[in-house]
């Protein structure tokens, strides 16, 4: 006899023999005729470059972290909107129910909205940009000196 | 269960302690961290007041999820005792520059929370939220030493096998689920009861539990689970190891010994075996390893080890007798062991590591915490050499000392259960703890060093008076908590 677990597990081993076989058949009957090409990782018609395990910019974590905090404060206000809104609920209470959920969902988009209110303060939502520093040299040759170099030489653009 | 909007007025620790948790974080906003600290130590003895408030009462609180009983008040006092002793040693925080007092304070309120529904917890999902609660904010505390070299390699294993253990510890959890259809302790028990006798195959049950436990010996590092601890208690900042030492392994055992009572004790003759197994080799590696250690710290994780052996004793011997004597050891353990690392903190700061020193291994930390720092300690400084000295006996379990007594109701909790090959081992143990406990006291008292007077703040010298008072007052008048349960 099995239990609910024995049949989970049925349904586990079914998908495994499944995929495998289905993967197996198609080896047996497309034809194999590899280029370099056809190997590369697909990436949206870019042609890759380098390694997948690259260095990302710190300020990227600090985006998505924030991005959780309204993620999450989302995961529970949709189911709470349902229940909120009951109108047995609301009947069955005299309407206490409707200030009692209203309070508890303040409760808690307050706490989040301190928690965003904190990453604000500290400057983590400020990006950054890079400023680069020109670099000055001590010489006599004034600048606009390059410039008309610069604009003598021009290459001619192409029309 | 009716419904009661009053719950959650009631449940006052946790409520203020993450209230006041916030309130810190933008406390830290301040251009002064003078108030940090003096903010954090009110919070504390609030939440430590409105802990007692419910004293002899029984409050099932947010739909059977949390027990509030003596017990609990206990266990829970004694945690909040020891994060205010931590946090009143921290006042060097305000000076370092790299240090972030105001968050630190914050994560230890934070986790704190999770402390508490360890320790009061009633439903699987309240011990799994607790210990994800306390184990996140210890994975940041730990690396709260951000230039610190060996302070992040510490916090990423501890990360590392901190969350492979949280997922035994949830499979856990979802096999017991299966098995008996409940998430509540109670429940559990009453199926553990029930099947027993029905007879019939319990298989998923005994995994599902074996998970379970599994998952809490790691978090209070028993053997063979240990082997994150001493290089993290090592890389950590003294301050938090001394939190992590106290609080996260009061909590823990709290949690073993509510589970176990509630649910498991009617298996009992299934698990005892693999418990006491458990604990013989926790007291084996931990004493035997801690001898050959040649940093004090490094010795202090492996003692932590050989003190969780002790308190799995009183898990093996699970009897009513045991909730009171586990209670008592974790508050003996946890005065000594911040005393000791009080002490600690003190002789390291006053002497910058000299890197040719020690050669390549330890120039990654930046204070000498090795056993030759105390040599000479007590010439110059008295108070500070007879701090170390009480709570090196208490923890090797010197009559007179809190250690001992803990010790002793320990070890009559199993004796009652008939394990007395265990105390054999385990009184053998303490034998060999004494060895490296005392190499500390003749370091102070019997070698040649050049140690200067080292200034201490009155109020972390008020602490640590006050810790080695405790500890002498409850080796001489055991009852005094006793008489509390």
């Amino acid at each position: 006899m099995l239990s609910q677990f024995g049949i989970m597990f049925l349904f586990i081993l079914t998908a495994f023999a499944f995929i495998g076989g289905i993967l197996l058949f198609g080896k047996l009957l497309r034809p194999d005729r590899p280029t370099e090409e056809k190997l590369t990782t697909y990436e949206s018609g870019e042609e890759p470059v380098g390694n997948a395990g690259v260095q990302f910019n710190p300020r990227f974590y600090v985006v998505a972290l924030v991005f959780v905090l309204f993620d999450v404060e989302l995961v529970l206000l949709f189911p709470w909107a349902t229940v909120f809104g009951q109108p047995t609920l609301i009947a069955e209470t005299g309407g206490l129910w409707g200030w009692f959920a209203l309070t508890e969902a303040v409760v808690f988009v307050v706490i989040l909205a301190l928690g965003l209110a904190y990453a604000w303060a500290k400057g983590y939502l400020d990006w950054e940009k890079p400023q680069p520093q020109l670099p000055t040299v001590a010489t006599k040759v004034p600048t606009t000196l390059y410039e008309q170099v610069n604009e003598r030489y021009k290459r001619p653009t192409t029309p | 269960m009716t419904f009661q909007t009053y719950d959650c007025l009631q449940m006052l620790p946790i409520i203020l302690l993450s209230l006041s948790g916030i309130a810190l974080l933008f406390l830290g906003f301040q251009k002064s961290r003078a108030l940090l600290l003096p903010a954090t130590l009110l919070f504390l003895v609030i939440a430590f007041v409105a802990n007692f408030l419910d004293w002899g009462k029984t409050y099932m609180y947010f739909r059977d999820m949390l027990l509030v009983n003596n017990l609990a008040m206990i266990f829970t006092g004694v945690v909040l005792l020891s994060t205010f002793m931590v946090v009143s040693l921290s006042g060097s925080l305000a000076d370092d520059e790299d240090a972030q007092p105001a968050e630190y304070y914050a994560i230890l309120l934070f986790s704190l929370v999770g402390a508490i529904m360890m320790i009061g917890f009633e439903n699987l999902i309240m011990l799994f939220v607790g210990v994800e609660i306390l184990s996140v904010a210890m994975y940041i505390l730990t690396g709260s030493d951000k230039r610190n070299l060996r302070s992040n390699e510490a916090a990423l294993k501890y990360f590392l096998m901190g969350a492979f253990a949280t997922g035994i510890l949830l499979f856990g959890i979802a096999l017991l689920y299966g098995a008996t259809g409940s998430f509540v302790l109670s429940g559990i028990g009453n199926y553990a009861h029930s099947a027993t006798n029905a007879g019939g195959s319990m298989l998923l049950f005994y995994v599902g539990m074996f998970m379970l436990l599994i998952g809490m010996l790691f978090k209070v590092s028993a053997a063979p689970f240990h082997f994150w601890t001493p290089d993290v208690y090592d890389g950590a900042p003294s301050l938090f190891t001394a939190y992590m030492s106290t609080v996260v392994k009061t909590a823990g055992f709290a949690a073993l010994l509510r589970i176990l009572s509630v649910s498991f004790s009617g298996v009992y003759d299934f698990w005892w075996v693999a418990m006491a197994v458990v604990t013989v080799l926790t007291l084996l590696i931990g004493n035997i390893t801690a001898v050959y250690q040649a940093s004090f710290k490094r010795m202090m994780a492996y003692s932590s080890i050989s003190h969780a052996g002790y308190l799995l004793i009183g898990l093996v011997g699970l009897s009513q007798a045991s909730k009171p004597a586990i209670a008592f050891y974790s508050l003996a353990y946890s005065l000594s062991t911040i005393a000791a690392f009080g002490v600690l903190m003190l002789v390291a700061r006053n002497r910058p590591l000299n890197a040719a020193v020690f050669g390549d291994q330890t120039t990654l930390a930046r204070t000498d915490e090795h056993y030759d720092a105390f040599n000479g300690l007590a010439r110059k400084n008295p108070l500070l050499g007879f701090v170390m000295a009480v709570s090196m006996l208490s923890l090797a379990g010197i009559p007179l000392t809190a250690g001992f007594w803990g010790k002793f109701m320990v070890f009559s909790a199993a004796a009652d259960r008939g394990a007395v090959w265990l105390l054999v081992v385990a009184v053998l143990m303490s034998a060999v703890g004494i060895y490296y406990y005392f190499r500390v006291v003749i370091a102070m008292y019997f070698r040649e060093g050049q140690t200067d007077t080292i200034r201490v703040a009155p109020f972390y010298r008020i602490v640590l008076i006050a810790a080695t008072v405790l500890t002498l007052a409850l080796g001489l008048l055991p009852n005094l908590f006793q008489g509390l349960i």
